[in-house]
């Protein structure tokens, strides 16, 4: 008679009865587990609270406001609208004007976040350890100095005794206070300021993308130009990604302290965006209401917008592995 | 699809003369010489940091030597772009491009080459189906398995027909069954193509199966090149006596002197007679292969003690005298042959063979085969035969060799030893010894 062998001598005998009940008998109690489970949530938790105090609470806080009127006074009432804020931002005649330039601020920083930095990591990429780091710092320097700051400097550089008008001879152009210049002259000091950034995040996505790939490309034949349209940018389409939206959500934010110092929006809001005008309507006008109706609205565009991108970002993002 | 890689009549031969690259005071590679014909498996073999991999990518064009020439046919190619050198390489990563479908992967030397679509198409099919990819041409790298990553890679080497193909460890990813069937592939595929490969491995096995000749690498220079045969069997240097055999060549400390009119080799519980000559004490290495060893048994077949054997002179006959012995099959099928190719060796006729006393320390089972080892005057060595060898722990065993498998080197410079009779041609020096070193003369001087 056959017999199946069995698999090794350990297997035949029986496995141990003991298991499950010995597991139970010596299971901790339940404070005991639970001080055993808290330490990663304590590690979490100052960042968790950050979140909920400055993001979470005023969402809730703006969504609650936005259906009052009420002038941020503490003695004040506040009055119950319903949605009549909304239906104010939206019949708003500066919304428009604002809207349009904060597209204006959004394609006209891209070169500088996107176009311009590719270029430079691509370029300083060939250069010694030593000389690109220099450079790259050179570049990223302007992020460092404070908004208000750089602001400052710049006004006097576009001073129409300024230093640009007497370099280009343009004479006595005063360009944050022209309607025609304005808006350029604030971008370009915002451009200035976040290429270094963006320098370096594209910097950072181009070392993530293994040298194997433009060798095995050179192997096969490929010209430079040819491992640069079909292999580097095409892996580099994540970073890329990541900067488009960097600069659709934040620009706003980024013009906005230039805005604020140079300009207040004017002349004749040729320079205010989305951003600058909700400030206005919120700590100038003292209507919370509209402001944070306003607010609300803005934030269910970008959100739609970053969804968007995001959804793109995915599709068309390769991670080698 | 045989005409797709029948090559033009091109010679891609490649030649490499003194070839050196350094990296800051680091020689990766250094001075390193030779000529890979066409049509040869030239696998370049090491272990870590030996270059080889330097070496490959100096060829290819990925690295600048600091020294040296690299010619393709009668091309100087030292300098050239690595895209102008018509040569293929499989990548250890296989570097496959995580944007592109498999197509996509294949065809891309073609379309960097702008070759009209409808033929990329057409010979992306073929290499497909030739690796059993066609299922997988609209698949990305990373919906691929291992084993079909490293065909996709293949496939776009061998898509463009190149003068040669370079690869970099390519089978060092797969697990070690794959590796085994993709070895025989690679080498079907080599005698199929019938063109240059240049293979870098640190498996002595890969190199062993596939390899027309092995280059020997060791600290950026060259130890030795040439069939595996001639690696295997006579190896011209210790390193390469150590690298290659599993478990590697025994290498024994030992001191040739003479006596009575011949040479002979001796160290603790170690004695090798060698052959008549004459020639001044000298320290060496005695390289024996484990397979080589045999056990000297007693009239009853079992491992002759030690003290037992001690009595001279008497390992020939104990040796004939055993039956069934199968840890040394070939030399119970022909006891007389071995005799007499040590005679032949050995012109004065003496029966001596050579002994190693020494204990077991341990015995591993490998399925096929078992290896003891024993320590022998405190040095450790394996002997290799099929199982069962019938040695167990702290056996005292007497071992012994036949002298045309003994490797002798030189302690110092760790080149081969050879002998050359003297009797011919006498010394006027009255040192009647030639050291003749195989590979590089220049080594001699050490």
């Amino acid at each position: 008679m056959f017999v199946e062998a069995a698999l090794t001598a350990a297997t035949a005998a029986p496995t141990s009865p003991a298991g499950s009940g010995e597991d139970s008998a010596t299971r901790p109690g339940l404070a005991h587990r639970l001080r055993g489970a808290a330490p990663p949530y304590l590690y979490l938790l100052p960042a968790l609270a950050c979140l909920v105090l400055w993001t979470y609470k005023p969402l809730v806080e703006a969504a609650q406001l936005s259906v009052y009127h009420w002038n941020l006074l503490p003695t004040s009432p506040k009055t119950y609208v319903g949605l009549a804020n909304f239906q104010r931002v939206l019949q708003l005649p500066q919304l428009r004007g604002a809207a349009l330039n904060t597209l204006w601020y959004v394609l006209g920083l891209l070169p500088f976040s996107i176009v311009l930095p590719t270029v430079i990591a691509l370029v300083t990429r060939r250069l010694g350890e030593r000389s690109r780091t220099a450079y790259r710092a050179m570049v990223f320097v302007p992020m460092l100095v404070a908004p208000v700051a750089t602001a400052a400097v710049w006004r006097w550089l576009y001073d129409p005794s300024g230093l640009f008008n007497r370099l280009f001879g343009l004479g006595d152009h005063n360009w944050l206070r022209e309607e025609s210049t304005a808006l350029p002259a604030v971008l370009a000091i915002c451009a200035w300021q976040m290429l270094g950034f963006a320098v370096l995040v594209v910097s950072a996505g181009l070392s993530g993308i293994s040298p194997d790939y433009a060798e095995a490309a050179e192997m096969d034949g490929a010209s430079r130009w040819q491992i640069l349209r079909w292999i580097t940018l095409p892996l580099l389409r994540p970073t890329l990604l990541f900067m488009l939206l960097m600069t659709v959500l934040l620009s706003g934010q980024w013009t906005f302290p230039l805005i604020d110092v140079l300009t207040q929006g004017g002349p004749a809001d040729s320079t205010t965006n989305v951003y600058y005008l909700l400030w206005e309507f919120g700590f100038r006008s003292m209507d919370s209401g509209l402001a944070s109706a306003a607010g609300l609205v803005f934030f269910g565009c970008f959100g739609l917008l970053a969804a968007g991108l995001v959804k793109l970002a995915d599709r068309f993002s390769f991670h080698d592995d | 699809m045989k005409l797709l890689y029948t090559k033009g009549g091109r010679v891609a031969g490649i030649r490499i003369e003194g070839l050196t690259r350094q990296f800051g005071s680091v020689h990766a590679v250094e001075d390193i010489s030779m000529e890979i014909a066409d049509g040869d498996f030239l696998v370049l073999l090491g272990p870590s940091g030996c270059g080889k991999t330097t070496l490959l990518r100096m060829i290819a064009g990925l690295i600048e030597p600091t020294a040296g020439r690299v010619l393709l046919g009668d091309t100087d190619i030292t300098y050239a772009p690595a895209r102008d050198r018509d040569l293929a390489m499989v990548f250890q990563s296989y570097a496959l491009y995580p944007h592109l479908t498999v197509e996509r992967n294949i065809g891309f030397p073609l379309r960097a080459a702008r070759l009209p679509k409808r033929e990329i198409a057409e010979r992306v099919r073929e290499v497909a189906g030739q690796l059993e990819l066609t299922a997988l041409l609209g698949r990305r790298p990373k919906e691929l398995s291992g084993g079909q990553r490293q065909r996709v890679a293949l496939g776009r080497a061998l898509v463009r027909k190149p003068q040669a193909f370079l690869m970099d460890e390519p089978l060092s990813n797969l697990d070690a069954k794959l590796r085994t069937a993709t070895r025989t592939e690679l080498s079907a595929l080599h005698h199929r193509l019938r063109s240059t490969f240049v293979y870098v491995t640190h498996d002595q096995v890969e190199a062993m199966t596939m390899a027309t000749r092995v280059a020997l690498l060791n600290g950026g220079r060259l130890e030795q090149i040439g069939t595996p045969t001639e690696v295997y069997d006579n190896p011209a240097s210790v390193f390469v006596a150590g690298f290659l055999g599993s478990p590697p060549m025994n290498l024994l400390s030992a001191r040739i002197s003479e006596r009575a009119g011949r040479l002979r080799a001796a160290a603790t519980d170690l004695e090798i007679p060698l052959w008549a000559g004459s020639d001044a004490a000298r320290d060496v290495t005695v390289g024996l292969r484990p397979e080589h060893l045999r056990v000297v048994r007693d009239a009853e077949g079992s491992p002759a003690p030690a003290d037992t054997a001690a009595p001279a002179d008497t390992a020939a006959p104990a040796d004939t005298a055993a039956p069934a012995d199968t840890a040394a099959p070939a030399d119970t099928a022909a006891p007389a042959d071995s005799t007499a190719r040590a005679d032949s060796t050995a012109p004065a006729g003496s029966a001596e063979r050579a002994r190693l006393r020494g204990v077991v320390t341990g015995v591993e089972n490998l399925g096929g085969e078992e290896v003891a080892w024993c320590e022998i005057g405190g040095q450790p060595v394996a002997l290799r035969g099929p199982r069962p060898v019938g040695l167990s722990r702290g056996d005292a065993v007497t071992l012994t060799v036949d002298l045309d498998q003994v490797h002798l080197f030189d302690r110092t410079s760790g080149r081969r030893l050879a002998w050359q009779p003297t009797a011919d041609k006498p010394s006027p020096q009255h040192t009647p010894s030639t050291q003749r070193l195989p590979q590089r003369p220049a080594a001699a001087a050490v």
